[in-house]
């Protein structure tokens, strides 16, 4: 029998979570380097997932492009089982989630003070839930895991969080609660929908809620959505992946659950939550609903247009440096959502690489500005000065994170972006005037970072900054840790872009009929 | 052979950013590793350049692949380098003149606590200059196009403790990231109409990928856009690369950021504002030239913005007090020479203009950091005067550069012009000779007044005791001043029939640029010269009768023909002004506004106003709650009659 890597990697974290129980509540050091080994395990097994995948050349010409699957059944009279896999599309960014996991717990040394056991667990099932959700192919495997998300989530900003915290867990929690709720009622009625279609040519037929059936029937023609209904489903589910990106105007949760969250809660945000969102829009929305998605995708265009613009503006506008990057992420995950609905090879694959982009360049800068509020406890970028100065390295470190979430050539973020501006380009829905407005996407995030840079790093040092110490090795050690993929990245991203070609061509190839049939 | 060497070019001054970044931690050591490293590149272009000479006049193109850089869908874009005679001409004078310029710095930045520092980033910045002049791609080349920009960034906020650099830095990369922008999208619609970025045909893994600049003619007749208004896509192209020009070349409308550039170290003006990086723009339009070429109304537009800029900053020139703003506008207005000459099409005479430039002006800034040295950090001329007997190798050698830049015969920077004045008038551009023509008559005269103001009458401000720099400034000085003296032998025009050596620089780009040598124009030689020795001697004249009237606080004795006008000018025609009360203003304004009212009150607003309402909503629901067992009885039971008629009227 094979062995059940993707089980491995998917419950490792949470085991660790439960080992951690058994600790005493008080001892910190104890239970971090518990988490920290757990993490790094779970990275190491989940190393063999990018050296054991097959690139589709290997596959021969078959459609299937899902991968280490594994199935039990788990409520077989509902058609609903237990059942992983993974593709090129969530390859990478499971990868992202395991990579993530150690460097979030190393930071939280330096910015996690009170409770570390109780940290460390919910850090540890809130990966597990977000690996979870890379991995299912069950439909309702894949919302438990997605709702899930919300809870660790939530009680690290609002036990952890700064002093609105529990403002900021609630309205994070409800907010996002809304919008899947509305996926639920979307996923039941697939179900329903699915069933009573199948069951006119097979009668008794039972249903189900794995993936890979229902698209295979979706595509065969045996299952048929109206135009109207495929349109609502795909209106619940985008909306639900909407918030969770988030795509402007669902956007006005995500700054204030940064502001507040602890750094690592920041940097897990950052880096992977917002991602559940566009792996969502790229395998549920794109596949289960291709008309819907055509029909939708100039709207969805300008919102991520506007969103890349506005975000970037109002980032300008910031003078706390967490909520500068908050709002940066705002414009970024635009970015990534017009790749998506491009709807085509460029744009999905750019989109994806740029998750993994984001999720490195974003969480480096949300680690960076916890660096400096551990060392003088605000934000403001007035109160800083000259840092270049004293703290050198770190400055150095800074300039290239900055650059690369500025989309320089070279560093990763210019690979993503321009992959998918192409894409978008290229794209018969969008098209050039959506680029016309993008573009300025990539001046004005040289506009934000670099005025971040000059008021923090550049001037004469300041009194109250005088004497800071640079990097200590842990922080080094993270910070490094993020910057060696953004240069890999940026220089080689064909290591990215190779496994992940039949499995985007697959969504794509979904999508044909309905752009040529327009 | 030459395929691996091209490689070594550009990764030995890698090798010199890595060791200064990761090792070395001494002043010396480093000075010498970059300035080693950047001579060692400078010799294997030497080399290589040669090799490229041996080859047959049409096989005279390398290309060298190392990976696929970005593959997915349709998109295959390699990770490769270019070697053909317009590349090899770029990459001499970047090596070359880069070369000095390392050596200088290493008097010129001696005691700096950062200079360690300051040689990687010099390091860094000759790397990505290469890879932009040796990619084989647009996309590469843009690479290599932020990446000097980045440098540029590093180089001109060095002293970043000085808030005006600082600030200088950062708007020299904004500046540039708008010219971007127009670059970005520029290569988005040629991948878009070719389907490649890579210049020309070239093999990767047996796989030919095309090239776009051969596939031009594809374009014609192609157009997009609305019905009642359609854009013919080579001018929609060439058009966005000329914005992309006018960032990075510092052209009109963006040319604001180069004379605050000026902050930066003096050596990193002469090597980055002056002899390369702002000569990227007129390089890519040159290596781009067929889709220029492709759309006569881009042409025109290249041709005005250029005779514009040469007018602005000309005029702007005359009218500055600090000694490196004088060089920082003569060289937006010497550019403005170069893009007007690709706009007439002699494209030749441009990238001649641009090698003479590079060598002359980088030797004017060098030149005036040896007098910025020697007085102490002293930039406004108007505390200097008559130091030609304390700096006499300095006077010497600038007397020369600035006879080239003002088109003294016979110094390289007189055949240079002429020719792209000669292409306009044998092409019949009446209108941008006179622009040009005008333009260099005011080159000649605040080169004169700058020579007076600096070397001529007497020192004005007593508080330094000037001298002359040491041995590492003044060799480099000499150097380039037999450049500018001798570099016009490159490109001599035919001056009698049967003469040997002439118009080479033409012939060895023709490969690229399928140009035939202009004429020579006797007559426009003559007024020429006569023009620039006349307004020379002019310049010099004026500022050293009234050396003396010259003095901080004071005005400037063309004030006294000019009047008002002389403040225009010193403000460059406030075009820098007019940016920042109709641009960065409002961008301020309403940024503020939708940080702190929109997005918390609007956007947030509606969000926590329907989360209001719900439980609003829920309130109301939780009254009926009331916690009674009877109510709750009683509401059951009528619950339970209402569902049992339902059913009951069904089943009847």
């Amino acid at each position: 029998m094979q062995v059940p890597i993707l089980s491995f990697v998917l419950w490792l974290p949470a085991l660790g979570a439960l080992l951690l129980l058994t600790v005493p509540r008080k001892s910190d050091e104890l239970a971090r380097r518990i988490a920290l080994v757990v993490a790094v395990v779970t990275f190491l097994v989940s190393l063999t997932l990018p050296l054991r995948f097959v690139p589709e050349s290997a596959l021969g010409a078959g459609p299937v492009t899902m991968q280490f699957a594994e199935t039990l059944p788990w409520l077989p009279s509902w058609g609903i089982s237990y059942s992983l896999a993974i593709d090129g599309v969530s390859l990478w960014l499971v990868m992202l989630t395991t990579f993530l996991t150690p460097i979030v717990v190393l930071s939280t040394w330096d910015s996690v003070h009170k409770e570390v056991r109780n940290f460390q667990i919910l850090l540890l099932l809130l990966t597990t839930a977000m690996l979870g959700v890379f991995m299912a192919q069950d439909l309702l495997l894949f919302y438990i895991f997605w709702e899930f998300t919300l809870i660790p989530m939530t009680f690290l900003i609002g036990i952890w969080g700064g002093s609105n915290r529990v403002y900021a867990a609630r309205k994070f929690f409800l907010y996002t609660f809304a919008g899947s709720v509305l996926m639920l009622l979307a996923v039941i009625g697939l179900y329903v929908l699915h069933r009573e279609s199948i069951a006119v040519s097979q009668p008794g037929y039972q249903g189900t809620l794995n993936f890979g059936a229902i698209v295979a029937d979706l595509r065969s023609g045996a299952f048929v959505l109206e135009t109207a209904t495929e349109r609502l489903l795909f209106g619940a589910f985008f909306l639900a992946f909407a918030i969770k990106v988030p795509l402007w105007p669902f956007h006005t949760w995500l700054p204030d659950a940064h502001v507040e969250a602890p750094t690592a809660g920041s940097v897990v945000l950052a880096g992977v939550l917002l991602k559940l969102g566009g792996y969502g829009m790229i395998r549920y929305c794109l596949t289960l609903f291709p008309e819907a998605s055509r029909w939708a995708a100039p709207a969805i265009g300008v919102l991520a247009v506007i969103g890349i613009i506005y975000g970037a503006i109002v980032a300008f506008a910031q003078t706390d440096m967490k909520k500068l990057v908050a709002y940066s992420s705002v414009s970024h995950m635009g970015f990534i959502v017009l790749g998506i609905f491009a709807l085509n090879s460029e744009g999905i694959s750019g989109a994806i690489i740029q998750m993994i982009n984001h999720g490195l360049s974003t969480g480096a800068l949300f680690l960076i500005v916890g660096v400096l509020y551990e060392r003088r406890h605000t934000r403001e970028m007035a109160a800083y000065s000259g840092i270049w100065t004293v703290m050198p390295i770190y400055a150095g470190i800074t300039l290239l994170v900055a650059l690369s979430s500025a989309g320089l050539p070279g560093l990763n973020g210019f690979i993503g972006e321009f992959v998918i501006m192409q894409g978008a380009f290229l794209s018969p829905e969008l098209g050039w005037p959506f680029l016309a407005f993008a573009v300025l996407g990539v001046v004005l995030a040289a506009i934000y970072l670099l005025k971040l840079y000059r008021e923090v790093f550049m001037g004469e040092v300041n009194e109250a900054s005088a004497g800071l110490p640079d990097l200590n090795q842990r922080e080094l050690v993270t910070l490094v840790a993020l910057c060696i993929p953004i240069v890999i990245i940026g220089l080689y991203p064909g290591f990215l872009f190779g496994p992940m070609q039949s499995s985007v061509a697959e969504v794509v190839n979904g999508l044909a009929p309905v752009i040529a049939g327009r | 052979m030459l395929n691996w060497l091209i490689w070594l070019i550009p990764l030995l001054p890698l090798l010199g950013f890595l060791l200064n970044v990761f090792v070395i931690r001494q002043e010396r050591q480093a000075g010498l590793v970059a300035s080693a490293l950047v001579g060692g590149s400078f010799l294997l272009a030497v080399v290589a350049t040669v090799m490229l000479g041996g080859m047959p006049e049409e096989e005279r193109r390398v290309q060298a692949i190392a990976w696929e850089w970005i593959g997915t869908g349709t998109m295959s874009i390699p990770f490769g380098l270019l070697f053909d005679p317009l590349t090899s001409v770029m990459v001499l004078l970047v090596t070359g003149v880069g070369g000095l310029i390392h050596v200088y710095s290493l008097g010129y930045m001696h005691g700096d606590p950062r200079v360690v520092r300051y040689f990687a980033y010099l390091n860094l910045f000759v790397t990505m200059m290469l890879m932009l002049v040796m990619a084989n791609n647009m996309l590469l080349l843009f690479l290599g196009w932020e990446g000097v920009g980045l440098c540029s960034f590093l180089l001109i906020g060095f002293w970043f403790e000085r808030k005006v650099a600082a600030a200088a830095a950062v708007k020299a990369f904004v500046v540039n990231r708008i010219g971007d922008a127009a670059f970005l999208l520029a290569m988005l619609a040629i991948f878009s109409h070719f389907g490649t970025l890579t210049f020309y045909d070239v093999e990767v893994n047996g796989q030919i990928i095309p090239g776009f600049l051969e596939q031009v003619p594809n374009l014609l007749g192609q157009t997009f856009g609305p019905e009642w208004q359609t854009i013919a896509v080579a001018t929609g192209i060439s058009f966005l690369l000329l914005i992309g020009a006018t960032g990075k070349s510092a052209q009109f409308p963006l040319f604001v950021w180069l004379p605050d550039a000026m902050a930066g170290p003096t050596p990193v003006s002469a090597l980055i504002h002056a002899a390369t990086m702002v000569t990227a723009g007129v390089y890519m339009m040159a290596r781009t030239e067929p889709i220029f070429v492709a759309s006569p109304a881009t042409q025109s537009w290249v041709a005005w913005i250029g005779v514009l800029t040469a007018l602005i900053a000309g005029t702007a020139a005359l009218a500055q007090w600090d000694i490196k703003r004088v060089l920082a506008y003569s060289t937006v207005s010497q550019l403005g020479f170069m893009v007007a000459a690709c706009g007439m099409g002699a494209y030749a005479a441009a990238i001649f203009h641009l090698l003479t430039h590079g060598i002359f002006k980088a030797l004017l800034f060098l030149g005036s950091g040896s007098v910025i040295h020697g007085t102490h950090d002293t930039q406004d001329m108007r505390k200097m005067g008559g130091l030609r007997t304390a700096m006499p190798t300095t006077y010497w050698t600038y007397l020369v550069g600035a006879g080239a830049l003002a088109g003294i015969v016979p110094l390289a920077g007189f055949w240079s012009k002429d020719e792209i004045l000669a292409h306009a008038v044998s092409a019949g551009y009446w209108p941008q000779l006179i622009g040009l023509f005008i333009a260099s008559l005011l080159t000649a005269f605040y080169m004169g007044r700058q020579v007076s103001l600096i070397f001529f009458g007497t020192q004005r401000d007593p508080h330094y005791h000037a001298h002359e720099s040491g041995r590492a400034m003044t060799v480099p000085l000499v150097i380039l001043a037999v450049g500018a003296a001798i570099a016009g032998l490159m490109n001599l025009p035919t001056l009698f029939s049967g003469m040997p050596a002439a118009h080479l620089l033409t012939d060895w780009l023709k490969p690229v640029l399928h140009e035939e040598a202009g004429k020579f124009n006797p007559l426009l030689a003559l007024f020429a010269t006569i023009g620039a020795v006349g307004m020379g001697y002019l310049g010099w004249s004026v500022y050293t009768r009234n050396a003396a009237k010259v003095k901080v606080g004071g005005q400037d004795p063309a004030y006294y023909y000019t009047g008002d006008i002389w403040d225009t000018l010193e403000a460059a025609w406030y075009v820098d002004t007019l940016y920042q009360r109709a641009v960065v203003g409002p961008f301020r304004t309403i940024g503020n506004f939708l940080a702190q009212v929109f997005d918390p009150q609007g956007i947030d607003g509606l969000v926590v106003g329907t989360g209001r309402f719900f439980g609003w909503v829920a309130t109301g629901v939780r009254q009926l709650q009331s916690g009674y067992v009877r109510m709750y009885a009683l509401v059951f039971t009528i619950g339970v009659v209402l569902v049992l008629s339902f059913m009951l009227m069904i089943a009847w």
